[in-house]
């Protein structure tokens, strides 16, 4: 009968649940596993305040169907990002804000609000309301998706291959997102053709490198 | 037709040895266009600042103004108390004359915007 010996090595105890090896092996290879948690809170801050923000930007694009299920598809695949790297966060021992507004205050991209004041009733004031602002606001929403993720890849890159394989598949949609919205916007402000070489997705928000369950369904 | 040319600055920009940055330590001076961000000068020239939006927000790459001026015309979030207290955005601040600035500053300025109970450090920072 073989001599009976410890489980385990490195910094975790055989047995011990306080930590976590799949937080210890990030920190051996140079990466801080709690402040890499803290920027994927703020980055899933943006893509669920995106989300919420482009429900309106999408109802105010009224008579544009066109343009309404592109920025339908963004919509509901920046839904896709969140909830894809929610189980992260509580994998390296985080967790969401309680309080909506500080998860909405941390969120690591601006607010993608409708580009209009409010009217004196309290509604939006669309009198002069123009669908090519709605498409620069969903354009720069995207662009800064695209800055936050990279950084994350460049963060990840080499220590973290399991939050740097969501950080890219996020990236992809997020660079479709942006070819989509230069198209749109480059057609309705100047009139200029500028193809982004794509075609709709097959159901909206399809998020063909994101939607967690096809490869994770316990999320 | 002539063009007016547009001023160019010079930027120096101090990596303190303390700072979580590769360049740590040393320091750089950039011609800075007047219409060209800090940080995309930088970045254009090899040196890597930490930014993540870009657009004057999420507030990664805040820095501390030692001397010179700079304008943030494009910033989605900068109040006047971050001028006042010497913080500025390179990510969307463009110079207006000869400036130096040391960055990292990230730290600094969460516990600062928490202490005047502003986004993001108030939602960061247990004040």
């Amino acid at each position: 009968m073989a001599e009976e010996t410890d489980h385990g090595s490195g910094a975790v105890e055989p047995g011990d649940t306080s930590k976590r090896v799949g937080a210890e092996v990030i920190r051996e290879r140079g990466v801080d596993p709690e402040e890499l948690r803290e920027k994927l809170i703020d980055a899933i801050g943006a893509e669920f305040t995106t989300y919420y923000y482009y429900t309106n930007l999408r109802m105010h694009l009224a008579g544009e169907e066109d343009y309404k299920e592109i920025t339908e598809d963004a919509r509901l695949e920046d839904r896709a990002h969140f909830e894809l790297v929610v189980p992260r966060v509580y994998e390296l021992e985080g967790s969401l804000p309680n309080d909506i507004r500080d998860f909405a205050d941390r969120a690591s991209c601006p607010d993608a609000e409708v580009p209009t004041p409010m009217d004196d009733d309290g509604g939006f004031d669309t009198s002069d309301l123009d669908v090519a602002d709605i498409l620069e606001v969903l354009l720069e929403a995207e662009r800064c998706a695209i800055r936050t993720w990279s950084e994350i890849c460049d963060l990840t890159r080499e220590a973290d291959p399991r939050t740097y394989d969501m950080a890219q598949r996020i990236l992809n949609e997020e660079m479709d997102h942006e070819a989509w919205f230069i198209e749109l916007l480059s057609k309705e402000r100047d009139d200029e053709i500028n193809p982004a070489g794509h075609f709709a997705r097959g159901e909206p928000g399809d998020a063909p490198y994101t939607k967690n369950n096809p490869f994770n369904d316990s999320a | 037709m002539t063009q007016t040319p547009t001023a160019t600055w010079t930027v120096t920009i101090v990596v303190p040895e303390t700072a979580s940055l590769d360049a740590a330590g040393e320091t750089f001076d950039l011609d800075v266009g007047e219409d060209e961000t800090i940080l995309a000068a930088a970045r254009s020239a090899g040196v890597w600042l930490p930014a993540d939006c870009q657009q004057g927000w999420c507030t990664t790459c805040v820095a501390r103004l030692v001397e010179g001026a700079v304008v943030h015309p494009n910033a989605r979030r900068y109040y006047d108390e971050d001028r006042e207290a010497g913080f500025v955005l390179p990510c969307t601040a463009k110079p207006r004359a000869d400036t130096t600035i040391v960055v990292g500053r990230d730290d600094e300025f969460l516990d600062f915007r928490a202490a005047h109970d502003r986004p993001p450090g108030n939602s960061k920072r247990d004040t």
